[in-house]
């Protein structure tokens, strides 16, 4: 491979990228561009670099797959009660998620809108709760919703005596705390990317408030919402930090995995691991497929 | 009838403006960037409280900060505004675009006839981002037309777009303002795209109504030197006689020789001459001041001696040159 190569090989790719039909085909053309320029050096380097660190990222996932086997997974799946985590997580998560939607999408929109009085105030309470680490979170949220705490207390006078430490009530406290802050911020730049403008020619047009937000600014801004609540899904299945200290009964699938790991070693951790994996992942990804269409179909 | 008459404090300066416009009529709103145009639009569209006045549509009040008070928020006051950016929602096709305005044409009888006046059919399918913009600003003004409004507002919409663009889009929104018989109110920062489009202009500069009438009449008879300078005028000679006051210059009503009957005779020399289009720009130094002119031969070279005509220039008196009161402008009742 030498720059002399580069101008021969540049042309071949043109032609390959040509269609004979006349239409117009962008991914292909695009990729087509792309290994174009791998055939130079330093655009070969620069591919190579970018694989290197790209299955660098994936390794752990790689070694999670080729350590496992049918048979450890099938006894991790059928023994008793293997799969109440599982449940616990999946019913924490939705609640997380339904909490996230209703109470932080208007603080995303006001805070992406600036209509807060102080916005920067806002914005840093949301970065600071991002910022703390969740063992920490946990650790404070003791004495803020602990039983001994004010809130403890005025949740024990409600009529099912509910207390945020090792109950439902208190895994779906320290999921939200770990989630929100990622949800927020990512439904912000959401709301932020739709043009003021366009909302007010929406309400010119005879919308009023409510219904300029369910036809033009929540339609536009759902993609990104989605990647943004599936982040927060992620976030919230795997919530660790916060969970061990105020939430270690009833346990979900982070906690099984470092009881298996604690209680018989490694290997048998792993199964719970690629189940959270599982359950984890796919609306991420389900959501980033969804947001890369909705985009592509707006560019007609 | 659209009839404002406003106050909206703004950082520098305060926005004072009364403005009526019947129905079928076209204002255009002139002045430089900053004036204050854009802020008269919004007052009359609701996105903007004024801190005193009123906006009346049609026998509609839609603003009164004196007693009984009203705003009637935007999405009741049937008030369509056009700007630079046509602002078409991008997840929805042309069609529903047309369509968006609630209540709006439900056989599809009407979006067919506009579409097709607007020569935007074959577009209906498509997505917003596929469109030129001055397909953009078709489909904008389309959904405008569809949402039967009972003003047009028009914000410097055809900025970026090409001169013959231009020329078509004007030219079709004065044939609608006409057949619809509503009134229209464009802002425009150039001259000729205000006279295109208008039959009265009002000149507006920081915040201030300067004058008001035909375009014509703004262009021929500034009321005031400032006008003349938004308008275009470059020289400024003092009168000549008894009565002194200012002349001014437009150098598009220059002409070479001396031809008293056609205006006021100017004796000096060239101190510059440049290429100017297709003919000549030549700075005159003439009563002690500096006169452009554009002429359509070759000037002398600069220390040449030059005489021009200024054709009918306005004139006004030493005391005229600072602006007139703003009641002036306000256009008496049909």
């Amino acid at each position: 491979m030498s720059w002399a190569a580069s101008p021969a090989a540049a042309a071949g790719g043109a032609a390959l990228g040509d269609d004979p039909s006349g239409r117009r085909r962008p991914p292909a053309s695009a990729s087509a561009a792309a290994l174009r320029r791998l055939s130079s050096a330093s655009g070969l380097a620069s591919g190579l670099g970018a694989l290197v660190i790209w299955v660098a990222l994936l390794g752990p996932v790689i070694a999670l797959l080729t350590h496992l086997s049918a048979g450890e997974i099938g006894s991790a799946i059928t023994g008793p009660g293997n799969l109440d985590p599982l449940v616990t997580s999946l019913a924490a998560g939705g609640v997380t998620l339904a909490v996230l939607l209703v109470f932080c999408t208007p603080l995303a929109y006001m805070l992406a809108r600036g209509t807060l009085p102080f916005p920067r105030i806002w914005e840093a309470g949301v970065l600071c709760s991002l910022l703390l680490p969740p063992l920490v979170i946990g650790l404070l949220l003791v004495f803020f919703v602990g039983p001994f705490t004010p809130i403890g207390e005025l949740l024990n006078a409600t009529p099912w005596h509910l207390s945020a430490t090792n109950t439902f009530l208190a895994l779906v406290i320290a999921e939200v705390y770990e989630s929100a802050p990622y949800y927020v911020v990512g439904a912000q730049a959401a709301f932020a990317d739709v043009e003021p403008r366009i909302e007010e020619q929406a309400a010119l047009l005879g919308d009023r408030p409510r219904r300029v937000f369910r036809r033009v600014t929540l339609p536009l801004a759902a993609p990104g919402l989605g990647v943004a609540l599936s982040v927060a899904w992620a976030r919230a299945m795997g919530a660790f930090g916060a969970v061990i200290i105020i939430a270690y009964h009833p346990y979900g699938l982070p906690l099984q995995i470092y009881n298996t790991l604690q209680e018989t070693g490694l290997a048998s951790a792993l199964p719970y691991a690629l189940i959270l994996l599982v359950v984890a992942l796919p609306l991420p990804l389900a959501a980033f497929t969804w947001s890369a269409r909705a985009r592509r179909r707006r560019r007609g | 009838m659209l009839d404002a008459d406003v106050e909206v404090d703004r950082r520098e300066f305060t926005v004072r403006v009364a403005v009526s416009v019947a129905p079928g009529e076209r204002l255009a709103l002139f002045g430089p960037s900053g004036a204050g145009k854009t802020t008269v639009l919004e007052t009359i569209a609701g996105l903007v409280q004024p801190r005193a006045g009123r906006v009346e549509l049609g026998g509609r009040v839609l603003t009164s900060t004196a007693p009984p008070k009203c705003f009637v928020p935007p999405w009741r006051r049937r008030v369509g505004l056009l700007r630079q950016n046509p602002g078409l929602f991008p997840h929805l096709t042309v069609r529903a675009n047309l369509r968006y305005a609630p209540g709006s044409d439900p056989s599809g009888r009407e979006l067919a006839e506009v579409a097709e006046a607007l020569g935007i059919s074959a577009l209906l399918p498509a997505m917003p981002a596929r469109l030129s913009g001055g397909q953009a600003h078709r489909v904008a003004l389309g959904r405008l037309l569809l949402a039967h409004c009972d003003a047009l507002l028009l914000d410097e919409p055809y900025t970026g777009l090409d001169a013959g663009l231009r020329r078509t889009l004007t030219e079709l929104v004065a044939g609608l303002v006409d057949e619809r018989s509503v009134p229209a109110v464009l802002v425009a920062h150039e001259l000729a795209d205000a006279q295109a489009f208008a039959d009265r202009l009002a000149v507006l500069d920081r915040g201030r109504l300067l004058q008001a009438g035909t375009p014509d009449e703004v262009v021929l008879r500034p009321a005031s030197r400032r006008v003349a300078e938004l308008v275009g005028y470059l020289g400024f000679v003092p009168g000549a006689g008894p009565e002194g006051g200012v002349i001014g210059v437009h150098p598009e009503r220059v002409t070479g020789g001396a031809q008293p009957g056609r205006g006021i005779v100017l004796t000096g020399t060239i101190t510059a001459r440049r290429p100017a289009g297709a003919g000549w720009e030549a700075d005159l130094a003439t009563g002690g001041t500096v006169v452009t002119c554009r002429l359509p031969e070759r000037p002398g070279a600069p220390g040449d001696p030059l005489v021009v005509t200024a054709v009918d220039p306005p004139w006004w008196p030493e005391s005229a040159v600072a602006d007139p009161p703003r009641a002036a402008a306000k256009r008496a009742g049909p």
